[in-house]
């Protein structure tokens, strides 16, 4: 009975270490928690102190999207963080095509799927929500 | 006379305004002129700006999941096989190389060719220890992953981290000019396999992306630019970036604006793009860049 459970045991760890293979499990929960019909293609890591101005994003990267692609862009939070990791995609006029964040409501989406018809390079903006500190991964994948 | 001018002014003025709201007007992308971004110009580029461009360079993984999509099968023969990790001499062609071979794995673990991957795992093994960034490939693990096709993502994600790691690595010690050939080298093979492809499956949605690589191909040219000067090896390639360029010069890309519409579904949000790119692109057009991507893909995996 020992023997199985020790076997077992083994299967189920190796099972865990195969699935966290970044040593950051925040990136790799995140990468992992984007879906099993998504397909991985980058992650941005943000650490971000208290804000001082609200409303201006912090954390900004480029990204290429193309046309006829479904991507997702999920979120992931630290225990330790104050805010909650949002994004507001822009593209290259500077025109907002998305946000995970809806001003009115104050909602903060943990993932938003984005049916790209137009290939450009974007600019990703990360920030916590109300400028609040904190640490939490951006991933992006492509939704089969 | 004063007056005249006010109303002239007034009228471009009002054009302007109703072509930034008009949802119907379409614009063009505008390729930037060779002067436009002249040696010097990119030689003050800081390195985040640097960083970003090449963040912007597409993934050999969106090409692979495109041919995946439309059921195109895999093929070996369009892999950069003859690449030879010890007879790559120069750190240049050991860098690219390493760019090269990266963008096959992609392809590969997309296709899940797990067989082939082990063998471009061990070329880039030596590629990158011949560069002295071995240590970011966990190659152990990377082959373990590659033979448990369960976790395909798990693979994907530890090799484009490793790649990242090495890009982020060298430009932070001084070696960006090695950083932008892998991302070069990535780009040239994404862009061979699209264009070999296209030959056999003529989907207008592979057409497009190679049509729409002219979006990022300035950026490419500003990644070499700076090291332009540096030997033989570096202007050689510098001078089949603009070789690229020009077979791309009369291809147009339009743009058609609209509002994005948004719904929420399964706790997230689903964001529909209305504005749309249109590519136009000749047969002759598609063939030229088919051409010279060949001819200077084949001549950069080939020993000189």
């Amino acid at each position: 009975m020992k023997k199985y459970l020790l076997i077992t045991l083994l299967i189920l760890a190796t099972g865990v270490l195969t699935k966290a293979q970044s040593s950051d499990p925040l990136v790799s929960n995140c990468v992992m928690s984007a879906g099993s019909n998504t397909r991985y293609l980058k992650d941005f890591r943000v650490q971000l102190g208290k804000g001082s101005s609200p409303g201006e994003m912090r954390y900004k990267a480029q990204i290429s999207l193309w046309k006829n692609t479904k991507y997702r862009f999920s979120m992931c939070n630290s225990d330790d963080s104050e805010g909650q990791l949002i994004l507001t995609i822009k593209d290259e006029s500077n025109k907002v095509v998305l946000s995970s964040f809806d001003e009115s409501t104050k909602k903060v989406y943990p993932f938003v799927d984005f049916i790209c018809n137009k290939s450009g390079i974007y600019t990703l903006n990360y920030d916590f929500n109300e400028g609040n500190q904190g640490s939490g991964i951006g991933v992006v994948s492509m939704v089969k | 006379m004063k007056e005249k001018f006010i109303f002239i002014l007034l009228i471009i003025a009002c054009s302007c305004f109703s072509c930034r709201n008009s949802s119907k007007k379409t614009v063009e992308f505008i390729f930037p002129e060779a002067d436009s971004v002249s040696l010097e110009e990119s030689e003050k580029l800081s390195s985040e700006a640097i960083e970003e461009i090449a963040k912007n360079i597409s993934s050999p993984v969106e090409i692979a999941y495109l041919l995946q999509k439309m059921s195109v099968p895999f093929s070996p023969d369009y892999l950069a096989s003859s690449i030879d990790p010890n007879k790559e001499v120069t750190a240049f062609k050991k860098a690219l190389s390493l760019g090269i071979l990266g963008a096959d794995l992609g392809y590969l673990n997309m296709y899940e060719k797990t067989g082939t991957s082990i063998n471009i795992l061990s070329s880039i093994q030596k590629l990158a220890e011949g560069i002295k960034v071995g240590h970011f490939f966990d190659f152990k693990t990377i082959k373990r992953l590659s033979l448990n096709k369960s976790n395909l993502d798990s693979l994907l994600f530890l090799s484009i981290d490793s790649y990242t790691q090495i890009d982020k690595y060298l430009r932070d010690n001084a070696r960006g000019q090695l950083s932008s050939l892998m991302i070069i080298g990535v780009w040239i093979e994404g862009q061979y396999l699209a264009t070999q492809v296209v030959k056999d499956y003529p989907d207008p949605m592979l057409k497009d992306r190679i049509g729409e690589q002219k979006i990022i191909l300035n950026d490419l040219i500003l990644l070499a630019n700076p090291y332009c000067n540096r030997d033989d090896e570096y202007k050689r390639l510098c001078e089949y970036l603009q070789q690229i360029r020009e077979k791309y010069r009369d291809v147009k890309i339009s743009y058609t604006l609209g509002e994005p519409e948004s719904v929420e579904k399964d706790g997230g949000l689903v964001i529909t793009q209305t504005e749309t790119s249109k590519v136009e692109m000749t047969e002759e057009q598609l063939a030229d860049i088919i051409q010279i991507t060949k001819e200077i893909r084949d001549k950069l995996i080939t020993k000189n």
